[in-house]
């Protein structure tokens, strides 16, 4: 099998297949203000072409995605889907791991260290949290949100076909991403192939069914779901590299004996 | 009557506790969401069908929400280019979109639960975390934004995993107003046709 026919070749291949049809949004004249203030905080040069995809995207997601995940969650009890969620969070652990030295957070780098250690064996290949027990939490990370924890804006919104919301510092984070990730660069050969589609599969599946109820929400009551999908990916985004920045924890755990305070 | 000293000393000494105790009332935020939190959830995990319910959580919601605060910040600009009668109408309107908005993210879920967390103060406001787990969904991280509206105190938005519900809702009607040539007529007319269509199915 080619390549060329990786899931990761053709992920990176959709920007630029979106970049291809781009078209822009008309600028409101220069003498209305707030119109023009609206349009810059909006951010959202592409927008004809955005919503184009975002359109496109919708109506194959409600003929593919969307059914195959509640089929996964029709089939498959909380706990069970809980624990391929669990498993899935576990494999995707390293690139985690990644960002959070990049980012030059100690305390979060050895949480997730704890966390892949202690839930692949213990844990049983990453199906049970056991680690969140033990105080070792889960947390995002990724490379969008460490450029953006150094102060990289994100840019122009972009809604990317399949991949969904995104801007040009996520999409970069994302390649790059997937260059961190251990798996991408296993020995070549069809079984790891039919594993990495699995895996994207499965992930998107898993994603998808996590969302299905405030998907719907949105889309049964918001006058304009692309405008509303486009500020809750900013938001959340935003929120996420807050979180970051926010996480004082000391870098020492409770359980490391206290250096002595004075010698006598 | 005259008060010996011996008796006043204790009145005076009593005076602060009392008043810091009023003080204390006026201003317990957390004390105030699980108050609102516990009324919703009765009602949610309650009998009765949906129609009763979403009638009790609309009175849950226009005494402890500031509806009109937060329908006019999400009309945004747009607010001044309305007709008094449109205002009147928009916010009328409003009031059911918050309810339905409500009703749709908790009102299905019997069995929904939630855990209070952290208190913090954000500016003028005080954040209450809250994590509400919800059967058949992921739990969700949900603040709450107590300010104090007319001296007692008014929910102000809510934060889903770090999206504020207020701020979406009014990109939401920009997005709308943008592709309606910025006419809040059709924005009023676009909010009734929505409540019809959601009340029906």
């Amino acid at each position: 099998m080619s390549r060329w026919l990786s899931p990761v070749a053709l992920l990176l291949a959709l920007p630029l297949l979106a970049a291809l049809l781009a078209a822009c949004a008309p600028r409101p004249p220069a003498d209305d203000k707030e119109a023009l203030a609206d349009y810059r905080q909006t951010n959202d040069p592409l927008e004809p072409t955005n919503r184009f995809f975002y359109k496109v995207n919708d109506q194959l997601d409600a003929v593919t995605l969307k059914p195959a995940a509640e089929a996964y969650r029709y089939v498959l009890p909380d706990g069970a889907r809980e624990s391929v969620h669990n498993m899935l969070v576990n494999l995707n652990d390293p690139t985690v791991f990644f960002n959070d030295v990049v980012e030059a957070e100690p305390r979060r780098a050895g949480d997730t260290l704890m966390r892949f250690l202690i839930n692949s064996t213990l844990g049983i290949g990453g199906f049970f949290d056991v680690a969140k027990h033990w105080g070792y939490p889960n947390h995002d990370a990724d490379f969008g949100m460490t450029l953006g924890l150094y102060g990289v804006p994100p840019g122009p919104y972009l809604f990317i076909p399949i991949l969904g919301p995104s801007n040009p510092r996520d999409l970069a984070g994302f390649g790059v991403d997937i260059a961190d990730w251990p798996f991408t660069w296993m020995v070549n050969g069809t079984t790891v192939y039919a594993l990495e589609w699995a895996y994207y599969g499965l992930n998107a599946v898993d994603v998808r069914s996590r969302v299905l109820d405030s998907l719907d929400q949105v889309q049964k009551t918001a006058l304009d779901p692309y405008a509303t999908i486009r500020s809750l990916y900013r938001q959340r985004r935003e929120s996420q590299i807050e979180a970051i920045r926010n996480d004082h924890r000391a870098t020492v755990p409770a359980w490391f004996p206290a250096p002595a305070t004075q010698a006598e | 009557m005259i008060l010996k000293r011996r008796q006043i000393f204790p009145i005076i000494g009593f005076a602060p506790a009392l008043l810091w105790r009023q003080r204390a009332q006026a201003a317990d935020p957390a004390g105030f969401v699980r108050q609102v939190g516990d009324q919703l959830i009765g009602v949610i995990n309650g009998p009765g069908a949906m129609a009763d319910k979403r009638a009790q959580i609309r009175q849950i919601i226009d005494r402890f929400v500031d509806v009109d605060g937060i329908g006019r910040f999400c009309l945004g600009r747009f607010w001044r280019l309305a007709t008094p009668q449109q205002r009147q109408d928009y916010l009328a309107l409003f009031h059911q979109v918050l309810v339905t908005s409500i009703s749709g993210h908790l009102g299905e879920y019997k069995g929904v639960r939630y855990t209070l967390g952290r208190v913090s103060p954000h500016d003028d406001t005080v954040w209450v975390d809250t994590t509400i787990f919800r059967p058949n969904n992921p739990q969700a991280d949900v603040q709450w934004v107590i300010a104090s509206v007319d001296g007692g105190q008014k929910i102000e938005d809510l934060v889903v995993e770090g999206t504020s519900l207020r701020l979406t809702q009014r990109s939401d009607y920009a997005g709308f107003l943008q592709h309606n040539g910025d006419n809040v007529q059709a924005l009023i007319d676009a909010m009734r046709r929505t409540l019809t269509k959601a009340s029906e199915g």
